[in-house]
């Protein structure tokens, strides 16, 4: 960086990001970043969350066949479809409580037969209550499982027609990990199944499955809470969540060898 | 559903023909005013609803308009109506969940998990950051500008910003969530 150019300040970075540079100056801010690494960092990140922003947005800036009664809505007070949803939103708040972190971001229907609840709900809570079976099942002695290793072809069998799916029990030998058993155990407040594998000292790890209300896929994601890392996934009509007291690096090993031989 | 062509509130300020009414004026800024009504709203339907209100506010309002920059004017209605309907839903919280007349459905595409993480980074913000952090990430206006529509210094605007994108920046890292590319 030369001395004979304006220092850079914040507000040049945020001008940098938006795109409110001119040519010289934005070289200017671009040999300054790469000589002050935390600042670039920084600015780097702005700039992926500006373009998340962005995508996540563009697609709402369309026209609509309704829109030109958009300027007759004052006319219509009473039978606004805007006054139907602040009232079904209210009622819907009086019987339902959903924490703000479950916003529902599926394209749910307030008048569809499928419960909008039930989908918000199931976003955030699959690594929860991941853990929670971990918890409950992992460190019980006599009865971790309800059907154990023995009778893997009754356990699949079972548990892939109460979540209807056809479900295999991911072979983890390669990784140190054999099949304790399984249980059934609600999961979305419907039937899911919990997988469970030990190494031999003895280290647990679970697999729940649930149903997933709406069709979707994910990306792979990581929750830690203390030492227990949840890697966890939606991929179609199945939630899943891989959870144990093992490293990141080994979970995501364990939860991709899971995902190839979910994938059928 | 038609999908009209987007008119793009990036390329703004264009007077419309004269001949145009005010209420057709309105009818093409309808879909930027969509967009940034839900890039402020916590769901598809509280953004209709903001968008809605917004549009009954800008008709009531028509003698008021100046005649100039009618998009940036109806943005600052919206942008005031943003705020005083999160005063009152901060009273009253309500449970949010998406449109149910299926305009928006289509639209939600991508991961819904990489989408709830941001919309809750969003709606731990104040509207005031909020609606700053949209008017320049999303609507492209310029920081003067923004400060003009807002009626605040325009260092009132950069430090809204900053301190927006930083605390989204918090907020997304808090959550010890890390986005990986799934094996294939």
């Amino acid at each position: 960086m030369t001395d004979d150019h304006k220092p850079v300040t914040e507000a040049d970075l945020h001008a940098y990001v938006d795109g409110f540079l001119d040519e010289e100056r934005r070289r200017d801010v671009e040999l300054w970043l790469s000589g002050h690494p935390e600042q670039e960092a920084e600015v780097r990140q702005w700039q992926a969350q500006a373009a998340e922003l962005q995508t996540s947005f563009a697609g709402y800036a369309q026209a609509s066949e309704g829109d030109r009664t958009l300027l007759n809505a004052r006319t219509a007070t009473t039978s606004s479809p805007s006054w139907w949803r602040r009232a079904a939103l209210i009622a819907a708040s009086l019987t339902l409580f959903v924490s703000g972190a479950a916003a529902g971001v599926y394209g749910d229907r307030l008048l569809n037969p499928s419960n909008p609840i039930e989908t918000a709900a199931a976003i955030d809570s699959l690594p929860g209550q991941s853990k929670t079976a971990f918890l409950v099942y992992a460190s019980e002695k006599r009865h971790p499982v309800e059907v154990g290793a023995d009778q893997e072809d009754h356990l699949v069998a079972w548990l892939g027609k109460r979540l209807d799916y056809k479900l295999v029990a991911p072979d983890l030998k390669s990784l140190g990990f054999s099949l304790v058993g399984g249980r059934l155990l609600p999961v979305n407040g419907k039937a899911g199944a919990m997988l469970m594998y030990q190494d031999t000292a003895g280290q647990r790890l679970t697999v729940l499955l649930g149903k997933n209300p709406e069709n979707a896929e994910t990306s792979f994601r990581f929750e830690s809470a203390g030492s227990l890392e949840t890697f966890y996934w939606i991929d179609g009509s199945i939630g899943y969540a891989v959870t144990g007291e093992v490293s990141r690096a080994k979970l995501q090993q364990i939860a991709e060898e899971c995902y190839r031989q979910f994938e059928t | 559903m038609p999908h009209a062509p987007d008119q793009d509130a990036r390329v703004k300020g264009v007077n419309p023909p004269s001949a145009d009414t005010f209420e057709n004026q309105i009818l093409s800024l309808v879909p930027s005013l969509r967009r940034y009504s839900r890039s402020l709203a916590k769901s598809d339907s509280d953004g209709e609803d903001l968008l809605q209100d917004c549009v009954e506010k800008v008709l009531v309002r028509r003698g008021q308009w100046r005649g100039v920059n009618l998009r940036a004017w109806a943005f600052t209605i919206m942008t005031n109506l943003y705020r005083d309907r999160h005063r009152r839903f901060t009273q009253h919280p309500s449970v949010e969940f998406n449109d149910t007349l299926g305009l928006m459905a289509e639209d939600v595409s991508g991961d819904p998990l990489q989408k709830t993480r941001l919309q809750n980074a969003l709606n731990a913000l104040s509207p005031d950051h909020r609606s700053v952090l949209m008017l320049v990430v999303i609507e492209g206006y310029g920081y003067q500008d923004v400060a003009d529509m807002l009626a605040i210094p325009i260092g009132t605007v950069m430090s809204r910003l900053s301190r927006a994108r930083r605390q989204m920046a918090a907020h997304l890292a808090e959550n010890n969530i890390v986005t990986l590319r799934r094996p294939k």
